[in-house]
């Protein structure tokens, strides 16, 4: 179907004003060009009276004309081509050869009912001989011995010529105060739409997390768009925080009573591997609740939560001395919730940690619209065949049983959540180089 | 040793505090935030086992009242919340370790040998005094190279002892430790642990210290 109205409402409006134009300039137009035709033909009209004053001069009460008198006026008549003049009377019709006869002009049978004619002079269309229109004034004057007609006629071209002198400079005015209309619209719409504009630039920023609300300080007529977008906002942070804060209340609640069963079952293997089954579960529905809970609205610094998880490590590692390198600009940040960036790094580096001779190295960078952390360990690394498969879920080579390992597959998954990714390659000259690319903020 | 153990679950704190005591630790029990802040504040323990989602007072502010009134025990908290950031936060407030429900009883165990024997200065799972020997990790004292079978009254006082080696341990200190807060403790008893003690270890190890307390004393 073809759309009549525009989806841009700077093209609506341009739409019903370019119309609104059209029509004000046609009727403008047709208004002066009527205006201008009466003007010009009642000036002719009162040139044509003016004839027939002096023709009615030479015709006597006997309805003769004196033909010497007429002579000498007739002269004055100009001999403009198209000009005419007749009078017709008892004793004949005199005048330009080609004054044509009134269309109902004689023979004219009796018409009983004959309307009188109008006493003064009154207008006659007709036609020249040669086809052309002629604008005639006529009247009537009575003698003893019978009417007389007196008839001055010009061609219509005397009227329609001005007109269309004029109407050409006319149109051409009229055209370029439509162009000024159109151009002060343009002006306007761009002024008024700037407002808007902003808007969106704002509600941008919002969704990047670059800010966490629009700014009150709007045009009257977007204040309340923009109050309600913080309330719709601050309504989507407040549902965010309830689903997540119901997840944590599910794992308190839960794995509670789960570890004092683990306590109590603890020499009977089976029941214990059931109580783990049942943990297992808990864990993978909460990870769950926790990814649909996603909030990418935000701007995390990266260097400060690089910083706090790096002396969690360094505070739960046992085993040889391990330093962790951070080379993290200040000016970092990325659009990941903090507790989803702090569990990405969290387990990064703690799989870092276990396989760490004893060196973990991590730095970022940014390209134009991600982050890219590289977290690198001296460790032994993992061979190029069976790097795919460790970030696989369920996927543990290092089947060591205290859920270390398990943070590779989590990281993957939950960096896909926020539209990055993890690559695993070689460090040289040996341990894993982790990648990890998140959504710039 | 004596544990404070805060942790609000009717099942889970009484099923720690016996799995503790089987490992000869003295555990006070508190079941909410408000007795924690209040017990760790006024009473002597060698460590805290800390639950973080506590009725009247969450574990984090009970962690940090303790350490801005000075208390330096090691602690170590137990939660359900698994998140890095939950972790972040607990050490922030001043934790010493972490641990995740559920958990295993052994982990716990080996944990809090670990964070006692490191706030008593030594670095070295084993410590050593004459012919005494205590694995700190696995909690075994060895005389001459043999087990020594302890109570768990005898245990808690010679490992006070043993970790604090050639210290005066107080006898206030030591009866702290070595009774639970609800214990109806007879003046005498403490005597009576030690004279025990020596009748298995050697008379000249434990040295009465007069007025003040104790003292382990090992032989160059």
């Amino acid at each position: 179907m073809i759309r009549w109205v525009p989806r841009s409402l700077q093209a609506r409006m341009l739409l019903v004003s370019a119309i609104a134009t059209l029509l004000a300039l046609v009727l403008a137009g047709a208004v002066m060009a009527g205006l201008l035709g009466r003007f010009v033909t009642e000036g002719l009209d009162r040139r044509l009276d003016a004839q027939l004053l002096v023709l009615a001069s030479v015709v006597d009460d006997e309805g003769r004309v004196d033909r010497a008198r007429l002579t000498q006026r007739v002269a004055a008549f100009g001999s403009d081509p198209g000009w005419q003049w007749r009078i017709a009377g008892p004793d004949g019709a005199i005048g330009a050869a080609d004054v044509p006869t009134p269309p109902a002009g004689p023979p004219t049978p009796p018409a009983p009912p004959a309307p009188p004619a109008p006493p003064g002079p009154h207008p006659v269309e007709a036609k020249a001989a040669d086809g052309g229109a002629l604008h005639a004034r006529t009247i009537t004057l009575a003698t003893r011995r019978g009417d007389v007609t007196l008839t001055a006629a010009a061609p219509r071209a005397v009227i329609a010529r001005p007109i269309e002198g004029a109407l050409a400079p006319l149109l051409m005015a009229l055209a370029g105060v439509a162009a000024l209309l159109t151009g002060a619209l343009l002006v306007q719409l761009r002024v008024a739409l700037r407002p808007l504009r902003r808007l969106r630039e704002q509600v941008a920023a919002i969704r990047t997390g670059a800010r966490d609300r629009v700014d009150d300080d709007q045009p009257a007529e977007l204040a309340p768009l923009a109050s309600e977008l913080n309330a719709l906002t601050a309504d989507n942070a407040a549902a965010l925080t309830t689903a997540r804060g119901s997840a944590a209340n599910l794992a308190h609640a839960l794995k509670t009573p789960v570890a004092a069963l683990a306590i109590d079952l603890r020499d009977q293997p089976r029941l214990a591997a059931t109580v783990a089954r049942i943990d297992r579960t808990i864990r993978h529905h909460l990870a769950r609740a926790r990814a649909a809970a996603v909030n990418r609205r935000v701007a995390t610094p990266l260097a400060p939560a690089a910083a706090d998880i790096a002396a969690v490590i360094e505070r739960l590692h046992d085993g040889p001395p391990l330093t962790i390198v951070r080379e993290i600009a200040d000016d970092l940040a990325v659009a990941v919730d903090a507790q989803d960036l702090d569990e990405l790094l969290g387990n990064l580096l703690d799989n870092a940690a276990h396989h760490a001779a004893s060196r973990i190295g991590v730095t970022a960078r940014r390209d134009r619209r991600s982050v890219t952390l590289t977290i690198a360990d001296d460790g032994p690394g993992i061979p190029a065949a069976a790097r795919a498969q460790v970030l696989q879920k369920g996927t543990r080579l290092d089947e060591r049983g205290d859920g270390h390992g398990f943070g590779l597959p989590i990281v993957a998954e939950l960096a896909a959540l926020y539209g990055g990714g993890i690559t695993l390659a070689e460090n040289a000259p040996h341990g894993l180089s982790v990648t990890l690319t998140l959504p710039a903020a | 040793m004596r544990i404070l153990l805060v942790e609000d679950d009717r099942d889970l704190g009484p099923a720690i505090a016996r799995a503790l005591r089987e490992e000869n630790f003295a555990v006070d029990l508190a079941s909410d935030g408000i007795d924690a802040a209040h017990l760790g504040e006024t009473e002597r323990f060698d460590a805290a086992v800390l639950d973080l989602g506590l009725p009247g007072r969450d574990g984090i502010s009970v962690l940090k009242a303790w350490r801005d009134a000075h208390r330096d025990l090691p602690v170590l908290i137990l939660t359900a919340r698994d998140g890095w950031s939950d972790k972040v936060a607990g050490f922030k407030a001043g934790a010493d370790d972490f641990l995740v429900k559920p958990f295993r009883v052994e982990e716990l165990v080996m944990r809090l040998r670990a964070l006692m024997r490191r706030a008593a200065g030594h670095a070295q799972a084993l410590v050593a005094c004459g012919p005494l020997s205590f694995d700190s990790q696995t909690g075994v004292f060895e005389l001459d190279g043999l087990p020594l079978k302890l109570t768990a009254f005898e245990w808690r006082v010679l490992s006070q002892l043993m970790l604090h080696r050639n210290a005066v341990i107080e006898r206030l200190d030591l009866l702290e430790r070595v009774y639970e807060g609800d214990a109806d403790v007879d003046s005498n008893s403490l005597e009576v642990i030690v004279g025990r003690l020596r009748k298995k270890i050697g008379a000249t190890l434990i040295e009465t210290v007069r007025g003040r307390g104790y003292r382990l004393v090992c032989p160059a």
